[in-house]
């Protein structure tokens, strides 16, 4: 409240809005399906829409004073198809179904895409829908045809991490003549897991430690025969060690790890991240160190090596794999979040 | 061709919108400056270029010095910026140049907006059924863009954008015609600047001799009137329109008296015989001139407008026709007006401007001079008839220009001449012989079409007469056209001026087939006139009249329309509520079957499905239950309609499981 207080001083009016808008979307239930009917589509004049009742008005003013009967026509008959714009407008939102896929997990302060299906069950084409994140300006403008229908992708920057909630959506469309805009707005009920922003230019990654159960590793290395440690190309790597065919993959040069691998293992440890800073409670070193475990799951993943994360009291035990990475980054997102 | 088909979205978009652009400006660039038809083309035709190539728009300061020049222009050709013809000049270019800007969304709808206003302002210069249609095309051309432009994913055919507005102008028609009907006729809000109907053309309040040529040449109508009852004869149907009575040069004016007011006379108008009642339906002129056949003792009823005669017999009105007027007249074929004896009043109807004519008033020496004639003016009057009709005289339009002395000129010289010379040489001559004499200016004679009873008055049927003042009857009219060509007066006869090449050609192949489509054309155009263009405050009032209403007025029809609008918005919610109850008939269905089971006290909820309503069933009764199994088995056929539909069958098995849900042996 503190800190909103100067705020609300210098702008109460937008404050006051915001306010009105928070209490309004909470109003709504949240769902992932939705069909728009009478009281969930709203409708209003658009700025164009005022320029064409001036230009009604001032074609009435004409007809009268030049007593213009055909100007009467001309007048009505826009005005009556104004009118029936105004109905094909609402009509073009309404009935229409609207659905959410389950979105994909994306990283804090990166585009969260999500796709939402809209559903027409008319027999007539639903033209220049747009849907946005509200109160974002992006919009993905569809068609949905006649009993058919249409994907759209929506995007936001998500600022946190953590499981939270899609922000609310609005569908609009000022079909046919952009006099009047319908919209609905939309609280969807899915949930979206955001990892943390992973670090630009994190640093190198840490030492492998003292394997536990070198044993195990070693006759799993015997029984696929090949090698099973990476690392990242260093200067002066002979060529011969370079792995073509992973190289081949990433971006970056990955040399054989001849010797570390069957002893040592990587983890990626909060507590060694090399960041300064109390990373036990939430904060800005925490946050920092979490996105550096962020990047480094990636560059372990990337090079296809096998990395355990340990979390405070949480372990995870290294392996490699889609799997692996999300779980990793999941306990990441969630670190410190009550999970 | 196929280039067109190819071009990129923007582009067709805008060149449709150019094509609609000049296609509301195009029938307007007769009454429009030359330069201003001239630069809208160029623009339109330069944009035009631009959005087909792909290139940049202008800049903006070469937008800017246009509009600067073209204002000037403006300026300089209308002396003003205000007032209707410089407004139109002014819009058609602000809708040209504004093509060139067309850069964002609110640009395009500035365009819409002005392409709607020029439409308008087609019609300050002809309301005719051709104007009319074309706007209509160009009406539905501007929605089509503007519902072009809010389609904007992928390409859409500009067709399914034509059929929405075709969709919306046919359903915004009943609420036009709603609208067209009540919305009250008030007077103009402020007085209409002065220009406001120059270029229509109508008898003059002065005549130069020559000056009615051109409208003899004018096959457009003048006034229509439907006479109720039995016409009179048409050698009787004079419609007059002003008097004119000063001779100033070789050019008749209106009477400027140099008498004072007392002296001069009144219409002192008698009627005689049978009442003929008719209706006129007077184009607009922009003169205050409100034709009646002669003589209209009553005032005609004339809404909108207040009416005095003046002493010449000529109902004027107190602003001037600006739109097509319909009226109400009563008249006496049979009449006297003007002083029974002389008067000083008359001294204004002798007066000649000296030195012209001098053969002329060598004539009417000798004249009154004759012996035969004695000085009798009825006898004066039938001798100059009689030479015009004896004296080798001519009824031509072509009588070429004639010099100063007009008279001396008709009379001894070119011997022949259309009805204004023949009027002005006769009035002439009669006031040289001291006859009290003025020209009438009007329409005479008229053409019945036969397909809807209405007499056609065209501007070709202007005509100018005489009337001569006789002791003891008055004024009286004497019509020397008459004499000199007993066919222009009173029957159909009529010379006919050349008429175009299609019409010449199907007039030599079949003239009865030019007539019949004249005439259909002209029934169609009069019902356009009387039914849309003549529709006025009167006939709203009658209209509520017709309904029920006593003594309406104005604020009765806005009570009217109010209450109509009332209305469809009571429908229109209580539509909206009835399609909020409204419910698949698929969930109908299941909750008809779910109350069913939960009378025989099964657990089934509101939402739940079919299948699970069959597993409880099976549950309760047993699967051998014969009664439950038929149940089930209808149950699972519900899922399927729902889930695994037959391809459009699905409304049909829908209301097969409807009837037989009746017949079902419900448990319990």
């Amino acid at each position: 409240m503190a800190t909103s207080l100067p705020f609300a001083l210098a702008n109460p009016l937008r404050h006051l809005r915001a306010r009105l808008r928070h209490f309004w979307l909470n109003r709504l239930t949240p769902r992932d399906s939705m069909v728009l009917t009478q009281r969930t589509v709203y409708i209003l004049p658009t700025g164009a829409g005022w320029m064409l009742a001036a230009t009604l008005l001032v074609l009435l003013v004409a007809s009268i004073n030049y007593q213009l009967n055909l100007g009467y026509l001309l007048t009505f008959l826009l005005a009556g198809s104004a009118l029936v714009g105004m109905h094909l407008c609402h009509a073009t939102l309404r009935g229409l179904a609207l659905h959410l896929q389950p979105p994909p997990p994306g990283f804090a302060l990166g585009n969260s895409a999500f796709a939402i299906t809209l559903h027409n069950q008319r027999r007539r084409v639903r033209y220049g829908i747009g849907v946005s994140v509200l109160g974002a300006d992006h919009w993905a403008w569809t068609d949905v045809g006649a009993q058919g229908s249409a994907i759209v992708h929506v995007a936001f920057r998500p600022l946190r991490r953590g499981l939270q909630e899609i922000p609310a959506l609005t569908a609009e469309t000022r079909f046919p003549l952009g006099t009047f805009r319908v919209w609905t707005v939309w609280r969807p009920a899915s949930r979206l897991m955001v990892y943390p922003a992973p670090e630009v230019r994190p640093p190198a990654l840490p030492a492998g430690e003292a394997h536990a159960g070198a044993a195990v590793d070693r006759a799993r290395r015997h029984a696929s025969g090949d090698y099973d440690g990476v690392r990242a190309y260093q200067r002066g790597d002979p060529r011969k060690l370079v792995v073509w065919k992973k190289a081949a993959k990433a971006d970056e040069l990955v040399s054989r790890d001849t010797e570390q691998a069957h002893r040592l293992e990587l983890w990626l440890d909060l507590a060694h991240t090399g960041i300064p800073g109390n990373l036990a409670t939430a904060g800005p070193a925490l946050e920092l160190a979490l996105s550096r475990l962020c990047a480094w799951v990636l560059a372990a993943q990337r090079i296809g090596l096998d990395y355990g994360l340990r979390l405070g009291a949480l372990h995870i035990p290294p392996a490699s794999g889609e799997a692996q990475r999300r779980r990793c980054l999941e306990a990441l997102a969630m670190h410190g979040n009550g999970a | 061709m196929q280039r067109l088909r190819h071009l990129p979205r923007e582009a067709r978009d805008t060149l449709f919108l150019l094509f609609v652009i000049a296609w509301v400006i195009a029938p307007q660039t007769s009454h429009l400056p030359l330069w201003c038809s001239l630069l809208a083309l160029c623009v339109l035709l330069w944009r035009g270029t631009l959005a087909w190539k792909g290139l940049a728009l202008p800049s903006r300061w070469w937008l800017l010095a246009l509009l600067v020049l073209t204002v000037g222009a403006t300026l300089y050709t209308h002396q003003t910026l205000l007032g209707r013809d410089a407004g139109v000049t002014l819009i058609v270019v602000l809708l040209s140049l504004k093509t060139l800007e067309l850069r964002a969304q609110r640009d395009a709808f500035v365009v819409f907006f002005l392409g709607f206003f020029t439409m308008l302002t087609n019609f300050f210069f002809s309301q005719s059924l051709l104007v009319a249609g074309a706007m209509l095309v160009g009406l539905l051309g501007l929605l089509t863009a503007l519902v072009n432009s809010h389609m904007p994913a992928g390409k859409p055919p500009l067709r399914d954008a034509a059929r929405i507005a075709a969709f919306m102008a046919l359903l915004g028609a009943p609420i036009m015609a709603v609208f067209f009907v009540l919305f009250p006729r008030i007077a103009p809000l402020w007085g209409v600047p002065g220009d406001a109907m120059s270029g229509r053309s109508g008898l003059s309040s002065t005549m130069q001799v020559g000056s009615i040529a051109s409208l003899a040449l004018d096959d457009s109508i003048a006034l229509r009137v439907r006479f109720e009852g039995a016409p009179p004869r048409q050698s009787e149907l004079y419609f007059r329109g002003p008097v004119l009575s000063t001779l100033d040069g070789r050019e008749w004016k209106l009477l400027r008296s140099t008498l004072p007011a007392r002296w001069q006379d009144g219409a002192n108008l008698q009627v005689d015989g049978p009442v003929v009642s008719y209706q006129v339906t007077l184009e607009p002129n922009n003169r205050p001139w409100i034709f009646v056949l002669d003589a209209a003792i009553t005032k005609p009823q004339v809404v909108g407008h207040e009416l005095a005669m003046t002493p010449q017999l000529q109902w004027l009105s107190d602003r001037p026709v600006s739109d097509l007027l319909r009226y109400q007249a009563t008249s006496h074929v049979q009449f006297r007006h003007g002083p029974a004896r002389r008067t000083p009043g008359l001294q204004d109807y002798l007066d000649l401007p000296p030195g012209f004519n001098p053969r002329t008033m060598e004539l009417a020496t000798q004249l009154q001079r004759d012996p035969r004639y004695g000085q009798d003016p009825d006898k004066l009057v039938a001798a100059v008839l009689e030479r015009l009709r004896t004296g080798g005289y001519g009824y031509t339009l072509d009588p070429g220009v004639f010099g100063a002395n007009t008279a001396d000129e008709f009379w001894f010289d070119r011997k022949e001449g259309f009805c204004e010379h023949i009027a002005s040489a006769f009035v002439i001559l009669m006031r040289a012989l001291d006859i009290p004499a003025r020209i009438v200016t009007g329409y005479q004679g008229g053409e019945r079409n036969n397909l809807d009873d209405y007499w056609v008055l065209r501007q070709s049927d202007a005509h100018a007469w005489a009337e001569v003042w006789l002791a003891g009857r008055g004024w009286t009219r004497v019509d020397p056209t008459a004499a000199v060509a007993p066919g222009r007066i009173g029957s159909l006869q009529r010379l006919q001026a050349p008429s175009g090449l299609i019409g010449s050609a199907l007039a030599s192949v079949s003239p009865a087939a030019l007539l019949n489509l004249r005439a259909l054309w002209e029934a169609t155009n009069n019902r356009w006139n009387q039914w849309v263009l003549n529709y006025s405050q009167a006939r709203q009032l009658d209209l509520l009249r017709n309904i029920g209403f006593n003594a309406p007025g104005w604020v009765d029809l806005a009570y009217v329309l109010l209450a109509l609008v009332v209305a469809a918005s009571g429908f229109g919610a209580l539509w909206t509520l009835w399609e909020r109850t409204r419910q698949d008939p698929w969930l109908r269905l299941l909750r008809r079957a779910v109350r069913h089971l939960q009378r025989a006290g099964l657990p089934a909820a509101a939402n739940s499905p079919p299948r699970q309503l069959a597993a409880m069933l099976r549950e309760r009764f047993g699967a051998d239950d014969r009664r439950a199994a038929s149940v089930c088995a209808w149950l699972l056929q519900l899922e399927a309609v729902r889930y695994a539909p037959e391809d459009g069958r699905a409304p049909a098995q829908l209301r097969l499981l409807q009837r037989e849900l009746g017949r079902l042996p419900w448990p319990g």
